[in-house]
Parts: structure tokens; sequence; C-alpha cells
């Protein structure tokens, strides 16, 4: 039903558009080889379910996701940050981006339900969904000095 | 005339991200108060009312949604103006909580000229 290539192209256009409104920061898909594992150490995650069942999740590292934080709320880079600030906003990161990726699909998948974001340290994101279930992942540079990983695991239902 | 507005969002990460926001719009209150769920923002209200509330829709202990609803029953805020903030934005919800009683609807991401464009009506 929906094609992996539409859903890199589609997971990529979500991200751009809430970094250009919400972070004002600049994105690009990246095409170099992977980074160092310990470099990606948050991990972002949101659930949905509806036609399509699954997870988007974003991973960064920690520099990363302070830089995103302090975009969003417009702190000063010599000021300091809660790192209560810094989950939240990369919780409200996969919240907008899911928001996107949910309007993107509506006519493909209809309506899918989301869950409230969970954000936790460490970069793993396991594939417990079994047999039929896919993964597409996107990885994203941003303001050229940040490799990311945006993801998206589902698996369709039938019903 | 000088407007008060609350602010109701579980995040205080995204509240904050309003208020920045607001204040890029040019948007004036004099005083802006925060509540992180439904059962806060009563408890604020039920001090006094305010002239607008921004409200999130996804909260744990009590949504948007219903906070709407339980605001409309207080006959001390019939003049609040109840404008949600969302990333949910599906035309059913939208109509839903109208019906109910808000009255607008912000989807997140959101700009300053959003919030200008829907909060300019109520500032007079
Ligand atoms: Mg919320």
């Amino acid at each position: 039903m929906i094609e992996q290539v539409c859903l890199n192209e589609l997971l990529l256009e979500s991200a751009k558009e809430i970094f250009e409104t919400m972070v004002f920061m600049d994105l690009a898909e990246c095409t170099e080889p992977a980074e160092n594992a310990e470099d990606c150490a948050l991990l972002g995650t949101i659930t949905f379910k509806g036609a399509l069942e699954g997870c988007l999740a974003f991973c960064c590292s920690v520099p990363c996701a302070r830089a995103i934080a302090m975009n969003m709320l417009g702190i000063d880079t010599s000021e300091e940050i809660a790192e209560e600030d810094v989950c939240d906003a990369i919780g409200e990161i996969c919240n907008m981006v899911m928001g996107s990726v949910k309007k993107r699909l509506a006519e493909s998948a209809g309506n899918l339900e989301v869950s409230i974001p969970s954000v936790v340290s460490g970069r793993q994101l396991k594939n417990n969904m079994g047999e039929g279930s896919h993964k597409t992942t996107v990885k994203i540079n941003i303001e050229d000095e940040y490799v990311t990983e945006l993801s998206l695991l589902y698996h369709e239902n039938s019903n | 005339m000088s407007k008060s507005l609350l602010i109701v969002d579980d995040s205080a990460t995204m509240r904050k991200i309003v208020m920045r926001t607001i204040r890029m719009s040019g948007l004036d209150f004099e005083t802006t108060e925060e509540a992180g769920n439904g059962v806060e923002a009563l408890e604020k209200l039920s001090a006094g009312p305010v002239d607008i509330m921004l409200c999130d829709v996804n909260m744990p202990e009590m949504s948007g949604t219903e906070l709407v609803k339980e605001v409309r029953k207080l006959s001390d805020c019939e003049n609040t103006k109840i404008i949600m903030v969302s990333t949910e934005s599906s035309q059913e919800l939208i109509d839903g909580v109208i019906a109910d009683g808000a009255n607008g609807f912000i989807t997140k991401p959101f700009t300053p000229e959003k919030f200008q464009e829907k909060l300019s009506p109520f500032m007079n």
C-alpha cells in the first residue's frame, strides 16, 4: 500500500516543515555513512494506530538536542537550559513531525490515532513488531553540524 | 484595552514556546498565567476569569476538549475566548470542539503570524 521510497521523502518533508517553522534550523538529507553510534544518545518516540500501526522515532546526540531546544525556546547560547526542557522539546518535535506525517498519510492510511510522545536515553529502536513490519529510516543533517535519524516503524492493519 | 491570557499545556516547554511566539507576534497581554492541565486551569479560572485561554488538546488528567466543556459551564467565563492549539487537525475534532464552545483553532507547527491572525479579533 505504501512505498518505502515515498515514505523516505514524506519523513524528510515533514521534518523540514517543522524545523523551518518552529526550530529555525536548516535540514538536509544526509548521504554520508553512519556516524559513531554514541552520537545518537537521545531517542524520542511517538506511537500511532489505525490502518497503519507503529511508531515514529527521532534520534539525535545530546548537543544536537540542546541546540534544537535552545532554538525552539529562543534561548541564547550563553544561557543554561534545563534537561527537562531539552527532553520536552524533543518530545514536541516527535509530536509535530508525527502530526505532519499523519496529515500527509491521511489519504492512503485514513485517520491515525497518535499517543503522547516519550523521550529516553539510548539509541536503539528495537523492532519488536514481528513479521510483516517495515522500518524506514532517513538520516538528516541539521545545520551541517549534526547527523540525526528519523524512523518510521510500522505494519499495515488489514481490517 | 489590556487583556489577560491563560496558557494551558501539559508541556512546560511548549508553554514557553507559545509565550515566545506570542511575544514575536507583537500581541501584548497585561497578565499571562499558565496551567499544566485542565484541573489546574479550572482552579485558576475559579479565582477569576481571563480574556483569552490558549488550550492544548492532548493532556493527561483532563483533555483540552473536556476542559472546553467545563469552562463553558462557568458563568464567570462566558466572555473568555478559547483558542485550541494542537497538532491534531482533523475537521471532525475542530468542528466538535467549536461546537462545544471553543472560539478558534491553531494547528502546530505555528508561526507568530498565525497567532496574530487568530487572536487579534479578540484583542479589542
Ligand atoms: Mg500536550
